[in-house]
């Protein structure tokens, strides 16, 4: 610690601080243009500019200056504020100073200092800019205009986001910051440039003459899309969100977001919301009053009783996954399920096999920190972006050694000094194995306190690193090499996620993942941890709560069998497409059309709600009070913003109406089922709402620590012997189906993609934007052709986002589809 | 526009030269600079594809790339001529006139300051001294120095290298 003295306070702060952050921590204001907190020290801007007892003669930057041991720093003078000045004169020499028009204003940070340093005239003279602005994009707007060229947006990009969008270009007065070739912004869009301009240079678009700053409400809630549960910021007006604001208080994500958290509030405002019941009456959906809908829900459930299905997203709040639960034992009935009752199944029964626990064993800041990181599928970025931000930030600035297990390239396989063991489709499990191997065969697992040690051992006999390399098409050198970095790291992380389009082996991902996190002693030990990360807002509440088939009871794609064979009286699906987005759309289909009583409640008017006989339009994120708990375990509060459009109302208000009509009692309020759920799920007990401060509350604290060490020995897989091969996957603009309601991802990735790797669009003469036909047991797809160079030769990837695609009619669970391509 | 249809719009370029360039530097670290020296050198100027390639394989953001290539006078980004015609603009030359050289170029080849003619023969750039300030006005054709240059001279100089083509 070291001791200083700020304009005559004494302060103690940490040797690495700055003086801006010894002055934050003193309560002494220092003006600021280029320094935010998460982005290294710069010194662009020079308004931070302070006298220095011991540096006598010039001015020192308050923000690059690091502390020393008695320094003392005087924040403000005459001579001081004259530099400031005319820093800002400068600054405005150019700048078109179009505050009125400009978003910005009221809360620009050149306006502030402008007015607070009574910068009324200015001494100097030039031409003004006149730079085009950059409408390209329907997200982001850049107008360099307005910009000081503090290279906030240029670093945020680099150190955070790792995209590497922008760079000053030109020398002298020209420069500016530009794209590469000073072309249109074309990137993630993410909005992290958005986020920390300084000024009206880099603006949201969709919220262009949407409100003044200071007409905004700004509600804390939790992003309704991944498992990362980010804080978003609703800013609303006139009972609309027109906006999420910057936060970085509160919350796990530091103020960051992808484009979905950012730019895919607009669902809550589509046209296409439902806003009235539906029911059938003579084969079509008619709208209906709430009292008779929910009559004949109630009537319907009453008949089907113990022979009810019950499936729903992980999208609901824990409350309401509870009510689900409480809807399910009110009608006696086991059967009930989420997000396609399989692809959970890593951490229920792969994490519970081996270490007895359902979660992830460590928190996401702490990866930060991490020395070595292993991320099985490249697609964690895709599905988990600001957690793949933080995965950056330890591969650039801490120097942690990333190694990807992957079938494809994407962000992490470029990031700085990453390995990538780019294998066939279908083979993680086989590598997994072969790490294990090798960990055991050089005697660097961990071994002591394990169960199960000679077991694998015996069972990892086929899975030499020499046979796995030759059947996965991954170097020997390249799994040894992974292994022992993962064994010799202090700090260590393995991150697996999971989802609706990775069903295949995820109970064998889930213990291979697992054992190499034992042998490697990486679960459970502080400052490492095992991520096993569902894919949706949810995905760990829903497992928590134990939304899954009772002793007897029947899962999610046995209770569609059922309903095909007519065994199934009701289906109740909430907040779920299962059309769209589960594997196998025709057994679905025949399933929802056989199954005699069909309830769907949702937002839109999916393609599964399409088929029901009752439909109640529901509530989305931002119109409801509850909890959720993140892909770490964090429990966060999601707080109402804006009413629902028309009729529609929360799925609480919904699941404590069907409760009712059963006579059984439901909890008042959220906060009522909270404490309820709280005293009845192991996990989270004694956990109050009181206790769920600005970031949350970790159950199980920040490290939990396994509850048995038991290796189990699971087998690989063959490769799929195929000249072209698909895959399914998230694609990172959307999550689920619900982004293809919201307008920010839907105007970056409008419609359903193939995509190809060059050589393969090279020698099947296909090129971008083509339309191709994929053709897979007698099922035809088509959509249009993506080129791109992160795939192998043989490989093709689609998203699974899109309904209209038809994906699920090839897509049935499989690591990878054998597909004929034509056009 | 998409990155890739921005790409498929450019001429397509054979990236062999550029590669075994890159091959050279892979391993170092910092090696930007002599590699787009290098590519310079080898087409003449750093085309598009070039820059793209690069970033992949060195790592680096094309945006970065492109912030160096507009901040360094010596990068070119479009094809130059064959024959760089260099007038020198400094205090004595311009006294002596050169101001009609460069009126003269522009008139017979139709290229001002850092412009090149369409059959990609001839690029004009204007100077500062070349420190030659003895022969003003002085005009330079790639390595060859043009001193005590007038109007005809200038002619002549460029009829020569229209023929040698």
């Amino acid at each position: 610690m070291v001791n200083l003295t700020i304009d005559g306070k004494q302060v103690t702060v940490s040797k690495t601080a700055t003086i801006y952050e010894a002055a934050c921590e003193a309560g002494v204001h220092i003006p600021v243009l280029c320094y935010a907190k998460k982005l290294m020290p710069y010194g662009a801007c020079r308004v931070c500019l302070v006298e220095v007892e011991q540096m006598k003669g010039r001015l020192i930057p308050a923000c690059t200056t690091p502390v020393t041991e008695g320094m003392v720093v005087t924040s403000t003078s005459d001579e001081i504020v004259k530099v400031r000045k005319t820093v800002l004169e400068f600054l405005l020499v150019n700048h078109v100073v179009d505050c009125p028009v400009c978003d910005k204003g009221g809360e620009c940070d050149l306006q502030d200092l402008t007015y607070e340093y009574e910068v009324v005239s200015n001494r100097f003279e030039g031409e003004k800019f006149d730079l085009p602005t950059d409408e390209v994009n329907p997200l982001i707007e850049r107008n360099m205009n307005r910009c000081v060229l503090c290279g906030k947006c240029a670093r945020v990009c680099d150190e955070i986001v790792g995209y590497g969008s922008y760079s000053f270009i030109n020398r002298g007065f020209e420069t500016k910051i530009a794209t590469a070739f000073d072309r249109g912004l074309n990137c993630e869009f993410c909005g992290q440039c958005v986020s920390m301009c300084p000024v009206g240079a880099i603006l949201p678009r969709p919220f262009k003459f949407k409100a003044r700053p200071w007409q905004l409400k700004e509600i804390d809630s939790v992003c309704g899309y991944c498992g990362n549960g980010c804080t978003v910021t609703l800013g609303t007006k006139d009972n609309k969100v027109e906006t999420i604001r910057f936060n970085d208080k509160t919350g796990v994500n530091d103020g960051n977001l992808c484009v979905r958290g950012r730019f895919g509030y607009s669902f809550i405002n589509s046209e296409d919301r439902l806003t009235k019941p539906l029911i059938r009456e003579n084969g079509s959906l008619v709208e209906t009053s709430w009292d008779k809908a929910l009559a004949r829900v109630a009537d319907g459930l009453k008949q089907s009783g113990s022979e009810t299905g019950i499936v729903t997203g992980a999208r609901l709040t824990n409350e309401e996954l509870f009510l689900l639960r409480n809807v399910a034992k009110a009608l006696g009935s086991e059967n009930i399920d989420h997000s396609g009752g399989e692809c959970y199944k890593g951490l229920t029964e792969g994490l519970q096999q081996t270490l007895g626990l359902q979660a992830s064993t460590a928190t996401f800041p702490q990866v930060e920190n991490c020395d070595a990181i292993l991320s099985i599928r490249s697609d964690f970025y895709e599905t988990h972006p600001v957690f793949g931000m933080v995965v950056n930030q330890a591969v650039r600035r801490n120097d942690a050694k990333l190694t990807v297990i992957a079938d494809k390239r994407g962000k992490f396989t470029k990031l700085p000094e990453a390995k990538t063991l780019l294998h066939k489709p279908g083979l993680e499990v086989n590598l997994i194995n072969a790490m294990c191997r090798v960990l055991l065969d050089e005697g660097l697992a961990k071994t002591e306190r394990l169960s199960g040690v000679d077991e694998l051992k015996a069972a990892l006999a086929d899975y030499a690193p020499e046979t796995v390399a030759e059947t996965t098409g991954v170097s020997v050198d390249a799994i040894r090499t992974a292994a022992r970095e993962l064994a010799a790291a202090e700090n260590a992380a393995i991150l697996l996620a999971y989802g609706l389009p990775y069903t295949a082996a995820s109970k064998e991902l889930g213990i291979a993942a697992a054992n190499l996190s034992l042998l490697t002693g990486i679960a459970g030990r502080t400052g490492s941890g095992l991520y096993v990360c569902g894919e949706k807002n949810n995905s760990q509440g829903a497992i928590d709560l134990a939304v899954m088939p009772g002793a007897t009871g029947l899962g999610a794609q046995q209770m569609l069998s059922a309903a095909a064979q007519g065994q199934l009286k009701a289906l109740y699906v909430v907040g779920e497409d299962m059309v769209s987005s589960y594997p196998d759309r025709k057994a679905v289909e025949l399933a929802l059309d056989k199954v005699p009583f069909l309830v769907v409640q949702d937002l839109f008017l999916s393609p599964t709600a399409q088929m029901a006989d009752v439909v109640l339009p529901a509530a989305s994120f931002a119109e409801k009070d509850g909890t959720f708990t993140n892909a770490e375990r964090r429990i966060q509060r999601v707080r109402a913003a804006v009413p629902s459009p028309g009729d529609a109302r929360t799925d609480f208000n919904i699941l404590s109406d069907v409760l009712s009509a059963f006579g059984a009692q439901a909890p008042a309020t959220a906060a009522e089922a909270f404490a309820q759920l709280t005293a009845d799920t192991a996990a989270y007990q004694g956990i109050s709402l009181d206790m769920l401060g600005a970031q949350g509350y970790v159950w199980g604290t920040d490290i939990l620590t396994p509850i048995t060490r038991n290796l189990v020995a699971v087998a690989g897989s063959k490769p799929l012997d195929a000249a072209h091969q698909l895959l399914v996957g998230s694609a990172l603009y959307h999550s689920g189906t619900m982004s293809t309601h919201a307008k920010g991802p839907m105007a970056v990735v409008s419609e359903p993609y193939i995509e190809f790797g060059r050589e393969d669009a090279k020698a099947l003469n296909v090129a971008e934007g083509d339309l191709v036909k994929l053709s897979a047991d007698g099922e035809i797809i088509e959509a249009k052709a993506k080129v791109d160079n992160r795939l192998p030769q043989g490989v093709l990837f689609a998203p699974y986002h899109f309904s209209a695609l038809g994906l699920n009619k090839i897509y049935r669970g499989q690591p990878a589809i054998a597909v004929q391509v034509g056009k | 526009m998409t990155e890739s249809a921005q790409q498929a719009q450019t001429e397509e370029i054979d990236l062999t030269a550029a590669n075994a360039v890159i091959d050279k530097y892979q391993d170092m670290h910092g090696a930007l600079m002599p590699v787009l020296q290098e590519i310079q050198e080898a087409y003449g100027y750093i085309p598009e594809e070039t820059v793209h390639l690069t970033a992949e394989r060195l790592n680096v953001y094309a945006s970065q790339i492109y912030g160096v290539l507009t901040f360094y006078a010596q990068f070119h980004l479009e094809p130059r001529g064959k024959y760089i015609i260099r007038v020198c603009m400094g205090t004595a030359c311009h006294v002596k006139g050169a101001g009609r050289i460069g009126d003269t170029i522009k008139e017979r080849l139709g290229v001002g300051h850092a412009e090149t003619t369409e059959d990609l023969l001839f690029t004009a750039e204007y100077v500062a001294c070349i420190g030659a300030c003895g022969m003003a006005p002085v005009i330079m054709v790639n390595d060859a120095t043009y001193g005590s240059i007038s109007v005809q001279k200038t002619d002549e100089v460029i009829q020569k290298y229209q023929e040698l083509g």
